[in-house]
């Protein structure tokens, strides 16, 4: 070709015989005759959008994707076959000489919005599953179960850690919202994913695998971390993957926060919460313990040490006080510090009897350990229902189940009484009711009147809510007092930008969000780390995800229970979990993981909702470029074609086929057929099938140009989304043809194989072994340690590297010395490097000093 | 190759014999199907009915090992009928005189009756081919595997040099290798004669040279070829032996003997990414590294030297292979660099490192004297590629020939050394399927795979089939003299009467305990493609009544 884009921008122009001379967008081009003007526009990099195109093949029906505005169309004697005069596919127009070509003109946008529309309302399935959508933290729960049906277990781990560092107390205390929107409902319960992620990160801690977490190149950058808990900790560790150097200051002796002294050990263990810290800490990251913020140190000495910026999480530690008489008594607690006291080991005594006032997940921590502390009766005050409680229903069931008892539409009143015989406190209490609804419905409760009793107590525990900063100004230097709190407490951080009131001061998690779940509080504390990257780096935050997303159904009762044809009923593992009556007796962890056999069961449960071809849609890709509002312009409802599985590599969703044919026009054994019984007027098909012959050899090359996830790899089972995969280019290991491919990795994965149709000798063809057989790299059987036989007859036994070499070198010096060096041999191998060969026969002749070295050449 | 993959499309003609590329060389095999819906005609000499032979112009159905009788039968018609390059002959090669005598008496019908193809079939297969402006010839193990496989070799570059088939596109003598970079461990010395770069270790020119770059004195006699070994186990004059990356007990003909010898060796050290049949006899067993987790070359069937990247570190404590050698060299000899551990904390690698060794390499051998990895990084070279600006060799022999002119040779056609007899009536004949790799270490641990192409099985034609008593499904015993294996029958009319086929590749019923170990007298590689065999239906117990 003789075109040439220059650094420049400017085309370089050589003229030739029959060329033709036309512009497209402005930009003269010189090119061959006889070119499609899309031809034209990819030798010349200029990008026209299509979904059906296949070089060499014109698509039928055509997406008219790649339409084009030809301004001198009439000069060029052509009339468009499209119902916006002007408008031309330029698949299927040929360039001619003196054309004016515009790609992305109003007219040309809007038909492709217009096609792009069309098409979509046809396509059904979903993008992310649901339990993906849900999760605060957008952790793509779908591929870490996938991993694990696999048995690839670190590798699960490995993509919950790219958005939850602290999976293993998460997976322990998470409230589960992704559970309560699996689509298993539909069919029998939901998949029981938090014990999924609690067991792989188990497993990874059991069996000492060290994720390797990569870390990008130094930035220079330092960034101090006020607060060691669940937020502070995920944002330096995901700080110091961006390349920062973080330093956490912590008030405590220990890091974990909340996880530390708020969750008591039944809940996250002392040594499971040990090991996840230091998993963090060993990405390399400074810690300051015992240093509390406003005491021993403030903001300005972070600036003064030279930090480019100050995150804050605290967390919400300070305990609201209840409002009655005679709360202070040195038998009434607040939910926090008794906790802490907990954490800390302490066991005082509380007595036979104890009321806990507040109905949150800390109320009924407070409660289960009041229980293990050999409390006699535990009841919790509330003044509603038990419905209206803050708290986790799953936990009220949990301290129900251990005995702790409910009081609810009570309210304290005082203290101050005189309790009964043997007790410490006397309680008073008032009935509560429903008042009237205000405005906006909601139901206010007020007291009864003249509906006073009382509880004689040792023990009162208020829960009623936590702050971060106690008094109306953070204490310390003068940042500190520019610092806005809201009125509630917590300190004030923009929801999108993390800033606080001071300038590269950032905040999140329970500091600013008042009290939340842990994964909220990573979710916070990530979104702030990603704002603090892009202040201290002067970039613009990278774009959020899109949010555009294909459903089969919104809500449950969006959802055809048709999608669920042929799903067996099969229910949920149950968690083993030790009985209430031995559970109270310690602090020891109640629920106790799942197995590695269940774990396989209940991720087999999952019905895999997202598309796997979430990382390569084209029409999602378009449709979100094109700002095409598929929520309103529409799309498919309900499933017309069972999900087909008899093809050995290939799983075919025709839900999701937008009969663009470009599967059947690229496959070369001409094994493939999409046929439709009829099309409507906007060419989509109508009965639609897609047949394999039995001339198929399952190379695979139709999915790698599938443009939806009609064709999928049935091996490619978990959806690539978040952190992007790398392509690897290398060489296929299998026969002498040397065909290139892309390794798609994934952390330390090879999660599918392609190949570039542009690079020889292959240009984008591979066989069946190429594109499917990888599978091996990442298999169990694969030797892992050295091993030797001390004595013929003994069994292969484990050794180190140092045992296995030295018994190797020992036993060759001895023959070689014995019977000279002729007594030796080796037999490399076609399969290895040329450099391995090259360095295997030099030891063998330079190294021992014979020519006995040979391959396999002759097999 | 001389040639490349990309110009079989230009070829007018494709004489494919002996491989069954659309199973062996799938990318390959869709290039000669490309070619042939432009119109090239393509002539398939195989003793099965493969794929290919669907879409030939002319299939024939040779017996196996009667390659080169075929062969000189072809060049027979030629001379005879004046079709030959008189051009080409006379300027290119040499020993035309001896070579035209030696075919002079291989008429089709001679061939016809040792080959049992028609002989009107051979004169068409031979007009066809000489009257191509470019004919390409493409063989792999069909060809080779034989106690003739030389002479099968020289029948076949013969026939490409009268017709003038070299130096030019789309022509060519076409070798598909087998193994991802059987042609760079070939390149590289990975063999008893040669040095790195085809230099033989007996001329004192060639040790002195790599006694320079190695810095120590060489020995000049040409070591055991790796069918040799087992013999020389057994006899006592090998003691010890290092496997890297190698299933001989899967691989090997006659691997009952090759597994005995293994077993008596003082020391057997397998490297291997596996606990492979072989290396669960080894004392000790090295953890390799797969193609993934590796950096380096291969160089593929074209000589195209082509980068392999690291993309995954290896599992557990395994080692890529070179950092393992690195370490036994560090270890034995206190070479190299002295480390006999990593410094790596993700990789482990253990210097010299590939590229340092790349840049070795070449220096030994002025074919890839032009390369680097930073030429590399741009796009793969092909050798010869002697200096830093030169664009590599695609075509091979466009201007001359390495020795001047090419050498005719006169080849005697000789059959197979084991033929079927009264007890072993039947020959086997063994190969690929597509599905599977070799031994299978690493595709029967692919699932799409493996579930494609799961057991064994013996092509059977239905004649063979009704003489031996067994249906299409019935299990039966495959038995030569060296052993025997029991696996299920496949009826097809794809094989010929009189043969029988058994993919190599299962453990299982492993094929290569029933081939023959015999060699050829000049490269000493094994006749895996003919024995004699017997096929019976295994006799099982009737199940007692229920009473």
């Amino acid at each position: 070709m003789p075109i040439r884009l220059l650094p420049s921008g400017f085309w370089l122009l050589i003229p030739l015989m029959s060329n033709v001379k036309l512009t497209i967008d402005g930009n003269e081009i010189i090119a061959e005759k006889g070119l499609t003007i899309l031809e034209v526009a990819r030798r010349s990099r200029i990008p026209i959008p299509t979904l059906c195109y296949v070089p060499g093949t014109v698509g039928d029906p055509a997406c008219e994707i790649c339409v084009v505005e030809i301004a001198n169309h009439a000069e060029c004697g052509l009339r468009s076959q499209l119902k916006t005069e002007g408008l031309f596919r330029s698949c299927a127009t040929l360039a001619l000489d003196g054309m004016e070509v515009l790609t992305s003109s109003e007219a040309v946008i809007a038909h492709r919005q217009e096609r792009l529309a069309l098409i979509s309302q046809k396509h059904f399935g979903d993008c992310k599953a649901p339990c993906n959508l849900t999760c605060p933290g957008q952790i793509n729960v779908q591929g870490y179960i996938a991993h694990i049906a696999m048995g690839q277990y670190e590798e699960a781990l490995r993509l919950i850690m790219e958005r939850n560092p602290v999976p293993f107390s998460v997976g322990r205390v998470c409230p589960r919202f992704c559970e309560t929107r699996c689509r298993r409902i539909l069919v029998d319960e939901p998949v029981s994913i938090n014990h999924l992620k609690r067991f792989v990160a188990d497993w990874c801690m059991n069996h000492e695998i060290d994720l390797k977490i990569p870390k990008e190149r130094p930035t220079g950058k330092r960034i101090a971390v006020i607060g060691g808990g669940p937020a502070g900790l995920t944002a330096a560790f995901f700080l110091t993957r961006k390349g920062h150097d973080v330093t956490i200051f912590e008030a405590a002796p220990q890091l974990g926060g909340a996880l530390r002294y708020g969750f008591p050990e039944y809940k996250i263990p002392k040594e499971v919460l040990d090991y996840e810290i230091n998993s963090i800490l060993r990405m390399g990251i400074n810690i300051r313990l015992s240093q509390r913020w406003g005491t021993d140190f403030t903001l300005q000495d972070l600036k003064d040490m030279g930090f480019d910026a100050t995150f804050i999480g605290i967390g919400a530690g300070v305990d609201l006080p209840l409002d009655i008489p005679c709360t202070e008594n040195e038998h009434v607690y607040a939910a926090t510090s008794f906790l802490r006291m907990v954490n800390l080991g302490k066991r005082p005594d509380m007595g036979r009897r104890a009321a806990v006032i507040g109905g949150n997940n800390i109320a009924m921590e407070v409660a289960r350990s009041l229980v293990r502390l050999g409390v006699d009766e535990v009841t919790v005050i509330y003044p509603r229902s038990r419905i209206e409680m803050p708290a986790n229903q799953r936990n009220i069931k949990e301290a129900e189940k251990e005995g702790v008892q409910f009081l609810l539409m009570a309210s304290p009143v005082s203290i101050c009484g005189v309790p009964e015989k043997n007790f410490r406190l006397k309680l008073d209490l008032i009935r509560m009711k429903l008042g009237e609804p205000d405005k906006r419905g909601k139901r206010d409760v007020i007291p009864i009147p003249d509906s006073t009793n009382s509880l004689s107590v040792d023990t009162v525990v208020t829960s009623l809510g936590q702050r971060a900063v106690a008094e109306p100004v953070v204490k310390g230097g003068e940042l500190e007092a520019q610092l806005a709190l809201t009125p509630r407490g917590m300190i004030q951080a923009n929801p999108r930008s993390s800033q606080t009131s001071v300038d590269g001061v950032f905040a999140g998690g329970d500091a600013a969000s008042g009290p939340k779940s842990v994964i909220q509080a990573v979710v916070s504390a990530r979104r702030a780390a990603d704002n603090i990257h892009a202040y201290v780096m002067q970039q613009p935050k990278a774009p959020a995800e899109s949010r555009f997303n294909f459903t089969r159904g919104r809500s449950f009762d969006d959802v055809s229970l048709r999608n669920f044809d042929g799903i067996g009923v099969q229910l949920r593992e149950k968690v083993p979990e030790r009985p209430p009556e031995t559970a109270i007796q310690d602090f020891d962890e109640v629920k106790l993981g799942f197995t590695e056999k269940m774990a396989l069961r209940e991720a087999d449960r999952c019905l895999s909702c997202g598309c796997t071809a979430f990382d390569r849609c084209d029409l999602k890709r378009l449709d979100i470029e094109y700002k095409v509002n598929i929520n309103k312009t529409g799309m498919g409802t309900v499933p017309h074609y069972p999900i087909d599985k008899t093809h050995p590599a290939i799983t075919v969703d025709r839900n999701k086929c937008i009969f663009c044919r470009r599967c059947e026009r690229v496959c070369q054994y001409d094994a493939l057929t999409v046929s439709a019984q009829s099309v409507d007027e906007y060419g989509r098909p109508v009965g639609l099938e897609i047949t394999f012959g039995d001339n198929c050899v399952s190379c695979g090359k139709c999915v790698d140009n599938c443009s939806t996830g009609a064709l999928n790899k049935r091996s490619r089972i978990v959806p690539i989304q978040s952190e992007k995969v790398r392509d690897i280019r290398t060489t296929c290991p299998y026969c002498g043809t040397g065909c290139q491919m892309i390794l798609k990795v994934k952390g330390q994965t090879v999660m599918e194989v392609t190949a570039d149709p542009e690079v020889g000798p292959n240009y984008g063809d591979l066989c069946v072994k190429g594109r499917f057989g990888h599978n091996f790299i990442h298999h169990p059987d694969r030797l892992k340690r050295p091993l030797i036989r001390r004595q013929k007859g003994m069994p292969l036994e484990p050794v180190k590297w140092d045992e296995a070499l030295e018994f190797m070198a020992q036993s060759f010096a001895r023959i070689r010395g014995e019977k000279g060096p002729d007594a030796l041999a080796g037999l490399s191998s076609a399969r290895c490097t040329t450099e391995e060969n090259y360095a295997f026969q030099k030891f063998f002749r330079a190294g021992i000093g014979t020519n006995n070295v040979d391959h396999c050449a002759r097999y | 190759m001389t040639n490349t993959i990309n110009g079989i499309v230009d070829s007018d003609v494709m004489l494919v014999i002996g491989s069954n590329t659309t199973e062996t060389h799938p990318i390959i095999g869709l290039r000669m199907l490309a070619a042939a819906k432009k119109g090239a005609r393509l002539i398939v000499a195989d003793p099965r009915r493969i794929m290919l032979c669907d879409r030939a112009e002319l299939w024939l159905q040779q017996r196996p090992g009667t390659d080169s009788a075929l062969i000189n039968a072809m060049c027979h018609v030629i001379l005879r009928d004046g079709l030959e390059d008189r051009k080409f002959i006379e300027e290119r090669t040499e020993n035309f005189a001896a070579f035209r005598e030696s075919v002079a008496d291989c008429t089709p019908q001679w061939a016809e009756k040792i080959s049992n193809v028609p002989a009107g079939e051979i004169e068409k297969a031979a007009r066809i081919f000489a009257q191509a402006e470019r004919a390409g010839i493409y063989y792999t193990m069909g060809i080779t595997q034989h106690t003739s496989g030389t002479d099968n070799v020289c029948a076949l570059a013969n026939l490409a040099l009268i017709t003038g088939n070299l130096g030019k596109a789309g022509a060519g003598l076409n070798p598909l290798r087998g193994q991802n970079n059987v042609q760079g461990a070939s390149d590289m010395g990975c063999n008893p004669t040669f040095f790195p770069g085809y230099q033989r270790c007996d001329s004192p020119e060639a040790r002195r040279k790599f006694a320079g770059i190695w810095g120590v004195e060489l020995s000049d006699r040409p070591g055991l070829v790796a069918t040799e070994m087992p013999d020389a186990i057994l006899e006592g004059r090998l003691a010890g032996m290092w496997i890297m990356g190698e299933n001989p007990v899967l691989s090997d003909p006659n691997s009952d003997h090759v597994r005995r010898a293994l077993e008596k060796l003082e020391i057997l050290v397998v490297q291997d990414i596996f606990l492979t049949e072989t290396a669960e006899l080894a004392d000790v067993v090295l953890p390799a590294a797969s193609f993934a987790e590796k950096e380096g070359t291969f160089t593929n069937t074209e000589r195209r030297v082509q980068r392999v990247r690291r993309a995954v570190p290896p599992p557990g404590e395994a080692r890529d292979d070179l950092s393992i050698i690195n370490m036994v060299a560090a270890r034995m000899l206190a070479t190299g660099h002295g480390h006999s551990i990593s410094m790596d904390p993700v990789f482990h690698t253990v210097p010299p490192l590939a590229p340092e060794i790349f840049a070795e390499i070449t220096t030994c051998w002025p074919a890839m004297a032009g390369m680097s990895y930073e030429r590399l990084e741009e796009g793969p070279l092909t050798w010869p590629c002697p200096t830093p600006d030169h664009p590599g060799t695609p075509i091979l022999h466009v201007d001359g020939f390495p020795r001047g002119r090419a050498l005719l040779s006169a080849i005697t056609w000789q059959g197979p050394e084991e033929l079927p007899d009264e007890e072993y009536p039947l020959v086997l004949t063994t190969g690929r399927v597509l599905y599977q790799y070799h031994t299978g270490t690493m595709t029967r641990r692919s699932r799409v795979l493996e579930d494609a192409a799961p057991g064994p099985y013996v092509e059977m034609n239905p004649d063979d089939a009704r003489a031996a008593g067994v249906a299409d499904g019935d299990e039966v015993r495959a038995s030569s003299r060296r052993g025997s294996i029991v696996l299920p029958v496949r009826v097809t009319d794809r094989i010929q009467q009189g043969l029988v086929f058994i993919p190599f590749h299962y453990r299982e019923a492993a094929a290569n305990l029933l081939t023959n170990d015999a060699l050829d007298p000049h490269c000493k590689i094994a006749e895996a493609k003919v024995c004699a065999v017997k096929i019976e239906k295994t006799v099982t117990e009737p199940a007692p009544l229920a009473l």
